[in-house]
């Protein structure tokens, strides 16, 4: 499983952050920094990643694979 | 349009009086009644459960806004074209205009302003003591802010208010409320076309960056106007309802208001269960572009319109645990689709919040007990709101 950011999209509301911790982070600059970018999510945070794509409020995170 | 029989189909008028000012029924009803129910009387599909609601907002090839998001025809011709009445790709190259400007990174340099205001305006209305919380307090700040942030002096903003009712009255059925609303609209759309001529915008304010963007030729000329009302129209109306709405819902929920004031940070999450609960623009429509089959067998055929009542997704009891309770510890609030969900999800969801939690953040340090009397809601076609509010602020 991957998920891509489609960086136009993304206004930086930060609620894949607060579904996903471990996968997404709202540096001090107000930018999105996704740490698995182009790579396969981890087992264990496949549940948690799911729901960041569900949740971010402007359709920027897709689910692929 | 002939639909089959086994078709869930309900006459229920959403737009009566009654149903306006008590609309929770109704709502469960449909949400009883089938994925998309048939609104026989509107001759509209509507959904009203949270599942369908949310694949249908994500679906946004299947359910067009290009061709407007209002129930009539008649306002349909006149908002497509707009922001929230395109479809990409035009839709996007539009929205990143106006979403720059107000994404939580840019609205970060406003915060120190939004905080001193809340507490300036929270300071009077906890010095008065009692007062009617809709003009005072929910109309009062975003009328005080959102036109200074986007570049023209406040004393110009007389109109706002009854512009941005008129446009929402509007999305509804050409009804009573939607007719008297036109001639109202009509001055908006002037007072629109003539800011965007004489272009008399503060320097450095959200307006005049949406001049640089025509000037940049990224935008073209004639959407300006448009532009600016995308700012204005749908940032006044929604924002006092939820304002208004927290007042009515701590008044009657003191223990809830306990749990705010001992952790000031469930504020996030009170404000996502305010507007979940009573949520502020009740829905939009799509256009159907091809035929579309759900779960039951319902085919929603290409050329109907769909009515997507986000009030009703929120209340959704196969989501929301005791949907019609006021709780500001409810673990998946966040789900609600109060400012809708997906590419037309609400630009300006950060600055409301950023209004939002900063007067709750004053209250909660000042004010221990919030006193509520007897309220008047409004009878809009769009807006669950507040008409009045007498409160009472103990400290
Ligand atoms: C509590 C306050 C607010 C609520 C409940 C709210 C609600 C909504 C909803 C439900 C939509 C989606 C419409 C659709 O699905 O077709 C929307 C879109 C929009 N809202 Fe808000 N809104 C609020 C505040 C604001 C503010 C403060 C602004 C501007 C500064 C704003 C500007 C817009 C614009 C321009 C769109 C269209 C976005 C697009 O089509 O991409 N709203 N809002
Ligand atoms: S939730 Fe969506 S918009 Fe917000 S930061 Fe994450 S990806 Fe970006």
């Amino acid at each position: 499983m991957r998920i891509t950011v489609d960086r136009d999209r993304c206004e930086g509301h930060g609620v894949c952050e607060t579904a996903a911790p471990e996968l997404f982070l709202i540096d001090d600059e107000g930018d999105l920094v996704f740490h698995f970018e182009g790579r396969e999510i981890p087992e264990e945070q496949r549940a948690p990643a799911t729901n960041s794509v569900l949740t971010c409020p402007v359709a920027a995170l897709k689910l692929e694979g | 349009m002939t639909v089959a029989t086994a078709t869930p189909t309900s006459d229920v008028d959403l737009y009566s009086d009654e149903s306006v000012l008590a609309p929770y029924d109704n709502y469960r009803a449909l949400r009883g009644l089938g994925p998309a129910v048939w609104l026989s009387r509107y001759q509209v599909w509507a959904m009203a459960r949270h599942a369908e609601v949310y694949a249908a907002l994500h679906d946004y090839e299947t359910f067009s806004s290009g061709s407007g998001v209002g129930l009539s025809e008649e306002l349909n011709r006149v908002m497509a074209g707009g922001t929230i009445g395109s479809d990409p790709p035009d839709h996007d190259r539009l929205r990143r205009v106006i979403g720059r400007q107000l994404t939580p990174k840019a609205l970060r340099q406003h915060q120190d302003h939004v905080q001193h205001k809340a507490k300036v305006l929270v300071e009077e209305l906890v010095e008065r003591g009692s007062f009617d919380a809709v003009p005072e307090f929910a109309q009062k700040f975003p009328v005080s802010m959102v036109p200074d942030l986007l570049g023209w002096p406040e004393n110009e903003t007389g109109n706002l208010l009854a512009w941005a009712s008129a446009g929402f009255n509007a999305l509804g059925p050409m009804n009573e409320r939607t007719m008297s609303g036109f001639p109202v609209l009509k001055g908006l759309w002037e007072f629109l076309d003539q800011l965007a001529t004489s272009r008399n915008l503060r320097s450095d304010s959200w307006g005049a960056n949406l001049v640089a963007a025509v000037d940049s030729g990224e935008v073209e000329a004639s959407k300006l106007s448009v532009l600016l009302g995308d700012f204005l129209v749908p940032s006044l109306d929604t924002t006092v309802s939820a304002l208004a709405s927290a007042i009515w819902l701590f008044g009657h929920n003191p223990e809830q208001w306990r749990k705010v004031r001992a952790d000031p940070s469930l504020i996030t999450a009170a404000f996502n269960e305010v507007v979940r609960l009573e949520t502020p623009a009740r829905g939009f429509c799509r256009l159907v572009t091809k035929d579309h089959e759900l779960p039951d067998g319902t085919t929603l055929q290409a050329g109907s319109r769909l009515f997507l009542l986000y009030a009703a997704a929120n209340r959704d009891e196969r989501v929301f645990t005791d949907p019609d309770a006021f709780d500001v510890t409810r673990h998946n609030v966040a789900s609600h689709l109060a400012f809708g969900h997906g590419i037309h999800g609400c630009v300006g969801q950060g600055l409301a919040r950023l209004e939002a939690h900063a007067l709750l953040h004053e209250l909660a340090a000042r004010v221990e007990h919030i006193e509520v009397g007897e309220a008047t809601w409004r009878r809009h076609n769009t807006i669950r709101g507040l008409a009045a509010l007498p409160t009472t602020l103990h400290t």
